[in-house]
């Protein structure tokens, strides 16, 4: 009678024992099957935010030696910026390398306009140094689209578009403040900027929230997020045309993330760079901001199913050695009929490996009902609100459970196998004589 | 020529205490050899070297001329030697069959029907059987394994006198019938008369017509 015979009778005939066994191993493949399908989730996830986010580069002004030695003025003193701006030749250049998807500029309150024609929502001090009252401030930008507070979610768009890079005297208002001012998308309003003294007029073409509620406490206008909007760059540089040629900053986005430091030092080589007091550098921020926590779970997850798999390896050959133990005598009878330990130790692998694949396979359903909400928990614990899981069940995780099954029953059962391997057929059989 | 032979074994626990003491013998086929000796005087031990499931401190066992470690003690079990034993030692979550099945290459039906089984008995399990129904399947499961030697250890001492005896005629058969070499341990006298040749055991000597 060969060993997979006698495997089979023994499961079958000891069916509380193989009942026990089944459940160890339900329990164990439930956790190794949870475990590799958040481990999927979380890497499908950083796949799919790496391509969401995409690659960045970011050329910006080099401001350290470039600030001049300083003015005098009735505020004290006052440093400004000396070097080279960013020109629409070298956007243009950027914009024809190889990897480049699209760029954006998003100068941040680089426009200050007090309403000719509206009312900002009043802050704390109630300042009034232009003839129109206090100004707000203004990001000039070639796409609002990609401005950082749209891109992260905390500004959206609720009425009409975006503002565009063919666009001019354009803007884009908070909803907070469209309300104040009962103003609405199509309409016109006027700003004075002191700066340039000069009166400009915008079409409001979009309107956004997200700014509710952040406005408290604040002293001065520009200080209510409600009454900072965008304006378009061209605008801008119209309004300031004797300093103002160029951009201040620019993001490029790059078509692969992977291949972004090919793009960057394409750019890096362009002519129209050279000698220029700018500097250009990956930014990864957004992506790192989100990825950390997945690649921490990644791990977590990974340690966690090292672990599993040590303590299923303890459990298993606990529960082997105290069954070994209680075969002595079927050990000693087999021996002395001829079978090698080897074929015995076979016998007993047999056994565990035709249960397991009965547990292995009812594991399923069990990690469906676990795995999202264990995976759920997980990233709670490594802090990332952002990111969604989507943790499935797939058949094809039953070949790497059922490959890291055998290699867990092998060692379970190699190491419970001892008592075997030293056991002289004598000695057991005299035992029970 | 004999069929097995023991030569100038010897055999101790603690290296000391010599239990078996420069033992020769020699065993032929077709006989009944009853080893007699009181208790603790190394009649299983002796049947455990000559069953391979011990090597002796000293000497050899030979197995139709050749040390029966040559090829392996696991060898020499499977293929040379059965045992039978007091306690029977069936696989107790097996049917009579499916034990005698362990090491018959051929159906084990026969064998247990020429030993007296029913085919019901047959199915059961063999917890479920009397203890000479037992015993008469540890023997089916020798008898099937083909082996030339048949190594018995106190076969009827669990057995009421009737049994013991029907046991006793089956072994007898075995040698004498299917020419196998049948080596019975034992302290019963009645059984030992029924031998060929009886052997006795004390002080680690062996004795032959004791």
């Amino acid at each position: 009678m060969s060993f997979i015979k006698r495997a089979a009778l023994y499961c079958f005939r000891q069916r509380f024992k193989t009942m026990i066994l089944f459940l160890v191993l339900v329990l164990t493949a439930t956790f190794l099957l949870t475990g590799i399908a958040i481990r999927d989730a979380a890497k499908d996830a950083t796949t799919n935010v790496q391509t969401a986010v995409g690659g960045k580069i970011e050329l910006n002004l080099d401001t350290e030696g470039h600030m001049g030695s300083g003015q005098q003025n009735e505020w004290g003193t006052v440093y400004e910026y000396n070097g080279d701006l960013i020109t629409e030749d070298i956007v243009k250049a950027i914009a024809k390398v190889d990897g480049v998807v699209d760029y954006n500029s998003e100068d941040t309150a680089s426009y200050y306009g007090a309403g000719v024609d509206f009312k900002y929502l009043p802050a704390a001090l109630g300042l009034s140094y232009t003839q129109y009252g206090e100004a707000s401030s203004y990001t000039a930008t070639l796409s609002s689209e990609k401005c950082s507070k749209f891109q992260s979610g905390k500004y959206k768009l609720v009425s009409g578009r975006h503002i565009m890079p063919e666009d001019k005297h354009v803007c884009l208002i908070s909803k907070e403040l469209a309300e104040y001012n009962k103003l609405s998308v199509g309409k016109n309003i006027k700003m004075y900027s002191l700066d340039a003294d000069a009166i400009s007029e915008f079409e409001i073409v979009g309107i956004f929230d997200g700014t509710e509620g952040t406005s408290e406490n604040a002293m001065t206008v520009d200080e209510i997020p409600a009454n900072c909007g965008y304006i378009d760059c061209a605008t801008l540089f119209e309004t300031f045309k004797d300093v103002l040629y160029g951009y201040e900053q620019l993001t490029i986005y790059v078509e692969d993330p992977v291949s972004i430091q090919n793009v960057y030092d394409k750019i890096s080589a362009l002519p129209e760079l050279k000698g220029k007091t700018l500097k250009l550098t990956i930014n990864t921020d957004e992506y790192d901001v989100i990825s950390t926590p997945l690649v921490s779970l990644q791990k977590l997850v990974s340690k966690t199913m090292i672990m599993i798999f040590v303590v299923s390896v303890i459990i298993l050959t606990l529960f082997l050695t105290i069954w070994i133990r209680g075969r002595k005598k079927e050990i000693g009878i087999m021996l002395s009929i001829g079978r090698s330990k080897a074929n015995i130790i076979l016998q007993i692998f047999t056994e565990t490996f035709i249960v397991a694949v009965i547990s292995f396979a009812v594991s399923i359903p069990f990690s469906f009902c676990v795995a999202e909400k264990i995976g759920t928990f997980l990233l709670s614990q490594v802090r990332s609100g952002a990111v969604h899981l989507n943790v499935q069940i797939n058949a094809l995780y039953l070949l790497p459970l059922y490959f890291i099954g055998i290699l867990l029953i092998a060692a379970a059962v190699i190491a419970s196998s001892w008592m075997i391997v030293r056991t002289k057929p004598k000695d057991i059989l005299t035992q029970y004589a | 020529m004999s069929i097995m032979k023991i030569c100038n074994v010897k055999y101790s626990y603690d290296g000391n205490r010599a239990i078996l003491d420069d033992i020769t013998a020699e065993f032929n086929a077709g006989k009944i050899y009853a080893i007699l000796g009181p208790s603790g005087c190394g009649k299983t031990t002796l049947l455990s070297l000559l069953g391979g499931l011990d090597s002796p401190s000293d000497g050899a066992v030979l197995f139709q001329g050749e040390d029966i470690e040559k090829k392996g003690l696991a060898w020499h079990r499977k293929n040379n030697v059965a045992f039978i034993f007091q306690n029977y030692n069936l696989i107790d979550y097996m049917t009579p069959l499916e034990n005698v099945a362990l090491t018959s290459k051929e159906p084990p039906l026969p064998v247990l029907e020429r030993l007296g089984l029913t085919r019901e008995e047959m199915k059961r399990n063999v917890l479920k059987l009397s203890g000479g129904q037992q015993q008469r399947v540890a023997i089916a499961r020798a008898l099937a394994s083909d082996a030339s030697v048949i190594l018995a250890d106190e076969p009827t001492g669990n057995l009421d006198e009737d049994t013991a005896s029907s046991i006793v005629s089956i072994l007898k058969e075995c040698a004498h019938e299917m020419n196998k070499c049948v080596i019975v341990v034992t302290h019963s006298n009645d059984i030992a008369k029924q031998a060929d040749v009886i052997m006795g055991l004390r002080k680690g000597k062996l004795n032959r017509g004791f």
